[in-house]
């Protein structure tokens, strides 16, 4: 889908044990809506990232769901609180099936 | 000697002339071309369906919730949202699922979060794309069952980008 990889910001990778971390994220991605006609009069089949989640190691913490409303290369700010190291693990999926990975280790303080 | 250098600068003269109805009779850019049948929600019926499923039979509170939202958006292609509790989470204390509604959007339901007892938090910030001024709503389930809720207007500029 895209060579772009994403984009990952994180507050603090070495946080405090229940300190409060934020992550801004941003994917390239068309986010077709499914709602556009070409120039030759056809639909653009829909084309967005239906899924995001993210994991510390196996402990779940977040999933997302976006809809045809959330922009293109879709942006996603999320916080949790650190108790534990591991690798934070961010999957997007989109309806076509592709997916798109990131990965940052949180060591705690 | 003056006719031979006539004839050599000629021809590009000619040139020069052709490249004016060359370049009108050149095709629009594609995205000029490109509709859509995206219509807005005439009213908030459907965003209030989405709600009510959501609540599930609770009353939503309207408290506890923060909506953040810039006065005017005027990318309606990203408006930046943010929705968050107004005070920490606890183990007592945390929201296990979240909505967005963009009111009068073809589809109103902008998305949906779901965390866990370990996420420790409960706050998202995404950008949306608006095709009108309209309320923006947010919806959060609490472990305990409740259900908080906040509404806020927001004007945008022109309609949908990209939508």
């Amino acid at each position: 889908m895209t060579t772009r990889p994403p984009r990952i910001w994180i507050s603090n990778a070495t946080p405090a044990v229940g300190e409060i971390v934020r992550l801004r994220t941003q994917i390239a991605h068309p986010m077709e809506s499914g709602f556009r006609i070409d120039a030759a009069g056809r639909p653009i089949p829909r084309h967005i990232v239906t899924r995001f989640e993210a994991r510390l190691d196996d402990r779940l913490l977040l999933e997302w769901e976006p809809q045809s409303a959330i922009s293109q290369n879709p942006y996603l700010e999320f916080t949790f609180a650190a108790r534990q190291p591991g690798t934070l693990r961010m999957t997007w999926i989109d309806d076509l099936g592709e997916t798109i990975t990131a990965e940052k280790d949180i060591t705690l303080a | 000697m003056t006719s031979s250098r006539e004839s050599r600068w000629r021809p590009s003269r000619r040139q020069i002339l052709m490249t004016g109805p060359a370049l009108a009779l050149a095709p629009l850019p594609a995205f000029a071309q490109v509709t859509t049948t995206a219509r807005p929600q005439p009213d908030a019926a459907e965003a209030d369906r989405i709600a009510a499923e959501f609540a599930a039979g609770a009353l939503p509170l309207p408290e506890g919730l923060v909506l953040d939202l810039p006065v005017l958006g005027d990318n309606p292609g990203a408006v930046p949202v943010r929705v968050y509790l107004d005070r920490p989470v606890t183990p007592d204390y945390w929201c296990a699922e979240m909505i967005v509604i963009a009111e009068l959007n073809p589809r109103p339901l902008a998305c949906r979060l779901r965390f866990t007892q370990d996420t420790g938090s409960a706050d998202l910030a995404v950008r949306l794309r608006l095709i009108r001024s309209m309320h923006v709503r947010a919806l959060a389930r609490m472990n305990d069952g409740r259900v908080l809720t906040v509404r806020r207007p927001i004007t945008v500029t022109a309609g949908g980008c990209g939508m």
